[in-house]
């Protein structure tokens, strides 16, 4: 069952605080997902158990076979399951090229840096016309795009993005969900997590809501879902 | 023309002890933030493990680079034992002052036990003295005036053209976003501690060829460094050092003029008006990063 991330049982939390309750999803299965729902409820929590930069308490998480659960982010980065950090932090006093650069650190990523230069140059043309401008100096739109494009250089077997359009003006927006939906286009299958479910009903038919640190709700392809079902979904029926 | 000469190269060459040393604080700071109150014993260990490599008839050529290679490991576990286990801490900064100025306190008794109170003293990097324009300077000085900015730019080129010094600079800004793309976040904090105690080494094999070594001869250059850093801003590594070379020069002009006796009140009436006036530094950016 290569390329699917399997996630069963996991408890994961901060301090004394548990934030994800025993949770258990699949991902891959039926191409891009989709995750949404309430702020505060562990969708980040989610993406950041996966990716390692918090510990599961308990349960598994398992990628293309492998257990990762409580693998260290080095590894599991090395495994080409990337996620893409949020945009607006990054690293404010690097350029453009040196962002990309760090994104093929990995040996995996490193034999396929200059395809996935091109390649992420291709989708996001604006960082080659900034390539040797600092991040700091950028809009929060040409951030999230260089946070994209650096987890495009890790050469991701599967790419995970935290709210790639927040906080973005409608027409930089758009832009970017173009980009994502190229980038899906392209072969790699996404783990997205956004507020905008119109847009994520765009990009995949197999979506998630998460609520109170579990899933609330599945929807397969094959089931339709209008903006009232997801109204009733949200606040109730 | 006398005072200026004899200025200019006392301003160099204090300059560059002080680049030496507060280089490694700053890249300790930039990239772990946290600041290394050990960083004077580091200097002094590395004269004395200097003195007792010479003492076996060592040659100097492998004396230096076997030196700050010993000195890079003392480094790396200084901060696997005092610094990294702290890691994730609110209070990380105070508690790792303390927890230096603890190493700082064992190292130094440690050496006065294994090596004794005897003052020592390292041979020369080149013997001999010459004259440059009527006013003697020693070859000691005048080599250590030439290799500093060598160092400090392999130093330069090692942060802005490698990728593992793009690493290092990179987990100074953001933790989070370096794990995501694979770094070992880890193994670079104990790199940087490992770079700067091999320069601090560096910088007590220069002193201890000049002046008499003794297990307290890294408190002052600490604390010049400390004043170097403040001054010169902590953003990047390149404010530092040319901040060490004013201060060099500053002390230089001082001491000619006002004497010995002077230079150290006015060197802190400088820092407290830089501190008043520009408290982020005279290169200093607001926020930590390096390079």
């Amino acid at each position: 069952m290569s390329g699917l991330l399997e996630i069963t049982n996991l408890t994961a939390g901060y301090g004394r605080i548990d934030v994800l309750h025993d949770l258990t999803m699949t991902i891959g299965a039926h191409g891009n997902v989709g995750l949404f729902g309430p702020n505060g409820h562990g969708k980040t929590t989610l993406l950041r158990a996966i990716s390692g930069l918090v510990k599961a308490r308990s349960g598994s998480i398992r990628f293309g076979g492998a257990d990762i659960a409580n693998q260290t982010p080095r590894s599991i980065v090395g495994l080409g399951l990337v996620h893409s950090s949020q945009g607006n932090r990054l690293f404010p006093d690097l350029t453009i090229g040196e962002c990309l650069a760090l994104g093929a650190y990995t040996p995996r990523a490193r034999a396929q840096e200059e395809a996935n230069r091109e390649r992420a140059l291709k989708i996001f043309p604006k960082l080659g016309e900034r390539w040797n401008q600092k991040v700091r100096t950028l809009s929060g739109g040409e951030r999230q795009m260089v946070s994209i494009g650096t987890a495009l250089m890790s050469n991701p077997a599967m790419l995970i993005l935290d709210e790639p359009t927040l906080g973005l003006a409608p027409k930089v927006k758009e832009e970017l969900c173009r980009a994502v939906l190229d980038i899906s286009a392209g072969g790699i299958p996404l783990v997205v997590v956004e507020q905008d479910v119109e847009f994520l009903l765009e990009l995949s038919q197999h979506l998630y809501l998460v609520n109170h640190g579990q899933v609330a709700a599945e929807i397969k392809p094959g089931q339709t879902m209008g903006h009232a079902d997801i109204m009733a979904l949200y606040f109730g029926q | 023309m006398d005072a200026a000469l004899q200025i200019l190269f006392g301003g160099l060459f204090q300059g560059s002890l002080f680049a030496m040393m507060a280089v490694g604080l700053a890249l300790i700071w930039t990239t772990i933030g946290v600041f290394n109150f050990s960083h004077g014993v580091m200097m002094m260990l590395g004269a004395y493990v200097a003195w007792q490599l010479s003492a076996w008839s060592i040659p100097l050529f492998i004396v230096l680079p076997a030196t700050m290679l010993i000195m890079a490991g003392v480094g790396w576990l200084l901060q696997a034992s005092v610094v990294r286990p702290l890691i994730g801490r609110p209070n990380i900064v105070l508690v790792v002052v303390i927890t230096t100025l603890a190493a700082a306190s064992l190292v130094e008794n440690g050496v006065l036990e294994i090596w004794g109170p005897r003052s020592k003293q390292l041979p020369t990097l080149i013997e001999g003295n010459t004259q440059i324009l009527g006013v003697g300077v020693s070859m000691h000085q005048i080599a250590i005036i030439l290799i500093t900015p060598v160092i400090l730019g392999a130093l330069w080129l090692f942060l802005n053209r490698t990728r593992l010094g793009l690493a290092l600079r990179a987990v100074a800004q953001n933790e989070d976003a370096s794990l995501l793309v694979g770094l070992n976040v880890t193994a670079l904090y104990g790199l940087a501690f490992a770079i700067a105690a091999a320069l601090a080494a560096l910088a007590g094999i220069f002193m201890g060829g000049y002046r008499f070594m003794s297990p307290v001869m890294g408190a002052d250059p600490l604390l010049k460094a400390l004043i170097v850093v403040v001054f010169g801003g902590l953003s990047s590594i390149s404010g530092p050092i040319f901040a060490a070379y004013l201060i060099g020069f500053f002390e230089a002009i001082c001491s000619y003029y006002f004497g010995l006796y002077w230079t150290p009140a006015l060197l802190f009436a400088v820092l407290i008006l830089m501190l008043m006036i520009k408290p982020e530094g005279l290169f200093g950016a607001k926020t930590r990063g390096l390079a």
